[in-house]
């Protein structure tokens, strides 16, 4: 089965063709990451007028190749929520069309199932297994007994994790996107830094405004008593308790659900030191971690057409009425 | 010659021409529901006109000015259809269509509110040929512009679609890759950018 996905939440436009929930026939990803650089973080109304110029340019570089034409393709899966609303309707609008126009089955996948199903273009995944979803927009910990089945065991009460990144970045003057940046900074600086393990408790669930506010509190006393901040060292500080918590919740939740399997998806999956970390515990409970490559990691149509074929097995179809949400859970639609 | 005409710019209008006569025509001014609404519409009137989009033969589709998002779900409906089946779209101007209004009148100002004093708005001869182009100005700017003996027209209530379509209908068509959004005004982060710069 040939699925045609589209993918627009955020600031990329995204199509791929996927066979059979696993095979990547072609992928084109069009980030506007530049354009969104000067404002120094994604511009909704922005990101929306770049999807509307672009939507039929990557349609036609994704056919070419994937050495396709629309009549071979089977369905349309395309991501419905969560994400910007402007950005996620551009895509929706075009899944919709092509749908009818094909008179094609219109599969919607929540963005979130997409991040996790990267995984099985790598492998195939597992189960039960736990997903760590981490990116600009999310920080949950997600349980799988079977293929599309979900349950949230926890997720970030404020902001996501690569949010607090970019906060910070901004903070420390280093440039967006703040995950990159504060990565490689880390690697030349030490953990001198006193900062607070955020939401340290015996749940799943994470916060990350406390220690976004700590840095900046700390930057600016420092600067009020005309010290000079170590940036390596404050990267490294703040990376070693966001890489610490994420690491000794994720293995908690392994342990106390009893399940072998662990799967990285999202954007700050590209991480190093969590990678690091995680590969390292992994190890020694004897886990199997599977993270996609950072093509897969950051937003992406294949994973869309990943997670599309085992939804459209489950009988999750939409009519022509799908409209696109904002929020929404991944429960939603079961 | 059949043509599928779409504005959802500021309202849902879905119109199917034959031979330059309507034979299907869905306007409405409810437009919270536009985007989950706006296929089932497509579909109903190739439907009721027992037609298929097949065999429409040219798009003529609203590419503003209005609700950004209201224009990004007509011009990538158009683009998507024009793209996979090939068949030309040509880009009408909101403006243009309410200047379609039958008045008795010489001139016919068309308004479209842009908020915080500001409108879209363009002056136009009966005919359709423009007196003041299309602006994003604000409202008492545009009102020393006004010409003796004009109508203002801010709804679609009576417009007439076959009068744009055959003002346009030989226009030269437009690349589905490159139809854009007309929105006669930047964005707001854009704005703010540019004065900072200069």
């Amino acid at each position: 089965m040939k699925i045609l996905a589209i993918e627009s939440s955020c600031d990329e436009t995204s199509m791929s063709i996927i066979e059979d929930g696993h095979i990547d026939l072609g992928t084109v990803i069009l980030s506007q990451i530049d354009i969104h650089k000067s404002y120094g973080g994604v511009v909704p109304e922005i990101a929306s007028r770049s999807h509307a110029e672009s939507i039929t340019i990557v349609l036609e570089e994704v056919l070419t190749k994937a050495n396709i034409t629309m009549d071979e393709i089977d369905a349309v899966a395309v991501t419905y929520g969560p994400g910007l609303i402007g950005s996620l309707l551009v895509g929706l609008i075009a899944a919709k069309t092509i749908a009818y126009i094909y008179n094609k089955p219109l599969i919607p996948v929540h963005h979130i199932a997409g991040h996790i199903y990267a995984n099985n273009l790598v492998k195939k995944m597992e189960f039960p297994l736990i997903a760590l979803v981490i990116s600009g927009g999310h920080t949950e910990l997600i349980y799988m007994k079977e293929n599309y089945s979900f349950k949230k065991i926890g997720g970030t009460l404020d902001d996501a994790v690569g949010e607090c990144y970019d906060k910070v970045a901004r903070v420390l003057g280093l440039p967006y996107p703040g995950g990159p940046s504060i990565d490689k900074l880390a690697k030349e600086g030490n953990d001198t830094y006193k900062l607070p393990l955020p939401l340290n408790d015996d749940s799943y669930d994470f916060s990350f405004s406390g220690i976004k506010s700590a840095v900046i509190n700390l930057v600016n006393n420092e600067k009020q008593k005309g010290n000079e901040i170590r940036k390596e060292d404050l990267a490294c500080s703040f990376q070693n308790k966001v890489v610490e918590i994420l690491t000794k919740k994720t293995i908690k939740a392994l342990k106390e659900y009893h399940v072998k399997n662990l799967i990285v998806a999202g954007g700050v999956a590209a991480n190093s030191a969590i990678r690091k970390s995680l590969e390292e515990e992994c190890v020694k409970n004897n886990f199997n971690l599977t993270i996609p490559p950072i093509l897969y990691c950051t937003d992406n149509a294949a994973m869309i057409g990943a997670a599309g074929y085992y939804a459209y097995q489950k009988g999750i179809i939409a009519d022509l009425n799908l409209n696109a949400k904002a929020n929404c859970n991944l429960e939603d639609l079961l | 010659m059949r043509y599928l005409f779409i504005d959802t710019s500021n309202n849902l209008i879905i119109s199917i021409l034959e031979n330059n006569k309507e034979i299907y025509c869905f306007n409405s001014h409810e437009t919270n529901q536009t985007s989950s609404q706006v296929m089932s519409i497509l579909d109903e009137a190739f439907t009721k006109t027992n037609l298929n989009i097949r065999d429409i033969d040219k798009i003529f589709v609203v590419n503003g000015p209005g609700s950004f998002t209201g224009i990004r779900v007509g011009v990538t409906i158009a683009k998507t259809i024009g793209f996979c089946l090939n068949i030309p779209i040509i880009p009408l101007s909101e403006l243009e269509l309410l200047a379609t209004t039958n008045t008795d009148t010489d001139y016919n100002v068309c308004l479209i509110d842009a908020r915080r004093g500001y409108v879209y708005g363009a002056i136009y001869y009966k005919n359709l040929n423009p007196y003041f182009n299309e602006q994003h100005i604000l409202l008492s700017d545009l009102e020393k512009e006004y010409p003796n003996n004009y109508t203002i027209i801010n709804t679609t209530d009576k417009i007439d679609i076959v009068k744009i379509i055959k003002k346009h209908e030989n226009d030269e068509p437009i690349n589905p890759h490159t139809l854009k959004p007309n929105y006669l005004k930047k964005t707001e982060a854009e704005e703010n950018l540019d004065a900072k710069r200069s």
